[in-house]
């Protein structure tokens, strides 16, 4: 099992689903992925696009800060089988 | 490049009953929480963003194709995305550029009309995306700003076009549900600031006090000052050129200002009655009452305003009717609710004891004010 990253911190959507749209669909089932974004509007986005991705299962989401104290979103999603 | 569509523009069309389709591209929750809200309904479809990208052909099969589409979304950049995905299906449509980040901050100034041969002229600046009003008062080439939001280059760009220079900018009260644009508008166009925070709150700016009666005078004419507690215990009301009342967050076109988010409505609602019965008491019924918030766009007029005349208000808002101090704040209390998301931090920004960054206070703000008493007229005459 891989775990890949995904920065796309100041980016605003729709760069965020889109790039992790691209990385989950090219996945192997069971892969995890990290996104870490900036966008408070990333939490809901997320929850709203796995319902829709066939491909991804929303594992974890968290608010913490990173290295220069800037607020992070991060989800943790798996590719299904 | 797909075209796009100002929030300005977007308004002016919907108003006037454009026949268009907004197409909401933003995820449930955000489309749940605030909408684009014109003054005639306006047909709208909620399609998120991300159906587009896993369901491009489901999800344009679901817009309407018989008028153009205005893509919505909250910062502009999803909407663009789905904008270029419909034009290149065969669609015309437009993004409506900067989002609901740009509806929030954008201001409508409209003229409210004081009489053939006036010397004061009166601007209310409306933010159409909050629900909050702003003024700018101009006699002769002097101009006064009351409650300004945030963007202060529309008040200097205003003022300039009026020919006019601002000599005083002030606050009704403490804002708690908007970040005040006031200490930055002082501090460009070189003028005094004012607001009073009252006892019980330490205020960190350099203000010029207004004493209760106490007059500012500006250009031919002046604005009388009346000490208001109720909504906060700092809160003024300024009558301008002796008609026309900038009555803050205390008196609505629907409604009062909530006197609970002090945490005890009982003594703040106290104050609330007195200011209501007395202080107003001594105003003629045909006194122009221009409020800092509105409930609902259906507040406002033919004339594009959000107004109301003083007699109308003491007849028709169900808690101007009430006599009895005790049944008033009685009612205050039944009515009290919960704070708004971000009222402690703006009310920090707004005391000067917390500097925050512009993006911080961007997201504090989103959303509609609640700045009003719930009751069956705060609610609104559409409830949205």
């Amino acid at each position: 099992m891989a775990m890949r990253k995904l920065d796309v911190r100041g980016a605003k959507c729709p760069i965020p689903i889109v790039k992790a749209k691209k990385e989950i669909d090219a996945m192997a089932p069971g892969d995890l992925l990290e996104v870490t974004a900036t966008d408070p509007g990333s939490v809901p986005d997320f929850q709203g696009w796995v319902k829709t991705n066939k491909n991804a299962l929303l594992r974890d989401q968290r608010t913490t800060k990173d290295e220069t104290g800037r607020e992070v979103y991060v989800h943790v999603l798996e590719r299904k089988a | 490049m797909v075209g796009s569509i100002g929030i300005a523009e977007l308004l002016a069309r919907s108003d006037a009953g454009e026949e268009l389709i907004l197409l909401d591209v933003r995820n449930d929750e955000e489309f749940a929480a605030w909408r684009f809200e014109p003054r005639r309904p306006l047909e709208t479809v909620h399609v998120p963003y991300f159906e587009f990208i896993e369901e491009p052909d489901a999800a344009t099969a679901r817009i309407p194709g018989d008028r153009e589409v205005v893509v919505l979304c909250a910062k502009g950049g999803s909407s663009e995305m789905v904008a270029e995905m419909l034009a290149s299906a065969g669609r015309r449509a437009r993004n409506v550029s900067g989002g609901m980040l740009a509806y929030g901050d954008h201001l409508e100034p409209v003229r409210i009309r004081t009489g053939a041969g006036s010397e004061l002229d009166v601007w209310q600046l409306n933010r159409r995306g909050k629900g909050c009003l702003s003024y700018l008062l101009r006699s002769g080439g002097e101009a006064v700003v009351v409650d300004p939001s945030r963007r202060v280059e529309a008040y200097l760009e205003l003022a300039a076009e009026l020919g006019a220079k601002i000599v005083h900018v002030a606050d009704t009260h403490v804002h708690a549900d908007h970040v005040s644009g006031g200490p930055e508008l002082a501090r460009r166009a070189g003028a005094p600031y004012s607001v009073d925070a009252g006892s019980g709150f330490e205020l960190r700016r350099t203000v010029r006090q207004l004493a209760d009666g106490s007059a500012i005078p500006f250009g031919a004419s002046a604005i009388r000052v009346i000490a208001a507690p109720g909504h906060t215990p700092g809160s003024v009301l300024l009558l301008a050129g002796d008609r026309h009342l900038l009555s803050g967050d205390t008196l609505f076109v629907g409604g009062v200002g909530r006197p609970d988010l002090g945490g005890d409505p009982a003594a703040w609602g106290r104050a609330l009655f007195a200011t209501l019965t007395r202080k107003l008491a001594p105003l003629p019924d045909d006194t122009v009452v221009l409020p800092a918030h509105y409930a609902s766009v259906a507040e406002i007029g033919a004339d594009g305003a959000v107004s109301g005349r003083l007699g109308d208000l003491r007849r028709d808002v169900p808690e101007m009717r009430i006599a009895e101090e005790r049944a008033f704040v009685e009612a205050m209390v039944a009515g009290a609710k919960p704070a708004p998301a971000a009222y402690e931090r703006i009310l920090r920004a707004n005391l000067g004891l917390e500097d925050a960054p512009v993006e911080s206070m961007t997201e504090w703000e989103l959303g509609r004010n609640q700045c009003a008493a719930s009751s069956k007229a705060a609610a609104g005459t559409r409830g949205a």
